[in-house]
């Protein structure tokens, strides 16, 4: 489901990026709350909200007579896992030679 | 432009761990985080010349990055560039890293690792750079 070029077509749009920030600053929101985002109308941050669904960026609660959204914690371990900073790869780089050197001395 | 400094110092002779920084099957063992493959690569980093891999993770997220050995010199110190390259194979910014080897004293080595010429937001792989932004604000806001 959690596909990333789906992810990041549905993130592509400032209103929809604008929703999914706020989503994760304040955790589950009903519709009525996201509205604020961009000024804009219910029916549009209903329309927003199905891209996001589709995509696996959100999920929708029913609780009595609201509806309640929140961002899918897989989709944004995939985001996470699609950057990767040139700290990160030297870490564990680093972190694998000098287990890999551990082994080579043990062998000596 | 920023730079990225780390040291380490290691048990094993200084050879040993230039050996390990500089040869094609020495490489292997450790080139990438944990959990990722390297199914291409040209990583020999005894003798100038380029060198190329493409890493991909768990979730088949394909990270290319190629340079260029500049200088070697065995064994205390190897010079090379770096660029990765977007999802259309562009190659973006240029960086420089040096990796230099020295004895502890104690008989192993301590290792420097230098990566200069960095854009300054400490940025990533990431196929597209206009993301690299967004992407720091929404993990920011996860942690």
């Amino acid at each position: 489901m959690s596909n990333l070029s789906s992810t990041f077509a549905a993130l592509g749009d400032a209103t929809r990026f604008a929703i999914v920030e706020k989503l994760l600053q304040e955790g589950e929101l009903p519709a009525g709350e996201l509205r604020t985002v961009g000024q804009i109308s219910a029916p549009a941050i209903s329309r927003h909200l199905k891209v996001l669904r589709k995509a696996g960026v959100v999920e929708q609660r029913i609780d009595a007579q609201r509806r309640l959204y929140s961002v899918r914690p897989e989709a944004v371990q995939a985001i996470g896992s699609w950057s990767m900073s040139y700290r990160e790869f030297w870490q564990k780089s680093l972190d694998r030679l000098e287990m890999a050197l551990n082994q080579e001395m043990r062998k000596k | 432009m920023s730079t990225l400094k780390m040291e380490r110092t290691f048990s094993a002779d200084p050879a040993t761990v230039f050996s390990f920084l500089t040869q094609p099957q020495n490489i292997l063992k450790w080139w990438g985080p944990e959990g990722m493959t390297v199914p291409e690569h040209d990583l020999d980093f005894s003798k100038p010349g380029k060198w190329m891999s493409v890493m991909v993770n768990a979730e088949g997220g394909r990270y290319k990055v190629t340079g260029e050995v500049i200088k070697v010199d065995p064994p205390r110190s190897v010079e090379l560039t770096w660029g990765w390259h977007d999802e259309n194979d562009a190659r973006g910014h240029e960086s420089h890293v040096r990796l230099e080897v020295e004895p502890s004293g104690t008989g192993g080595a301590v290792f420097r690792l230098t990566h200069s010429d960095l854009p300054d937001d400490e940025s990533a792989a990431n196929h597209e750079q206009g993301w690299t932004s967004a992407l720091k604000k929404l993990e920011r806001l996860l942690n």
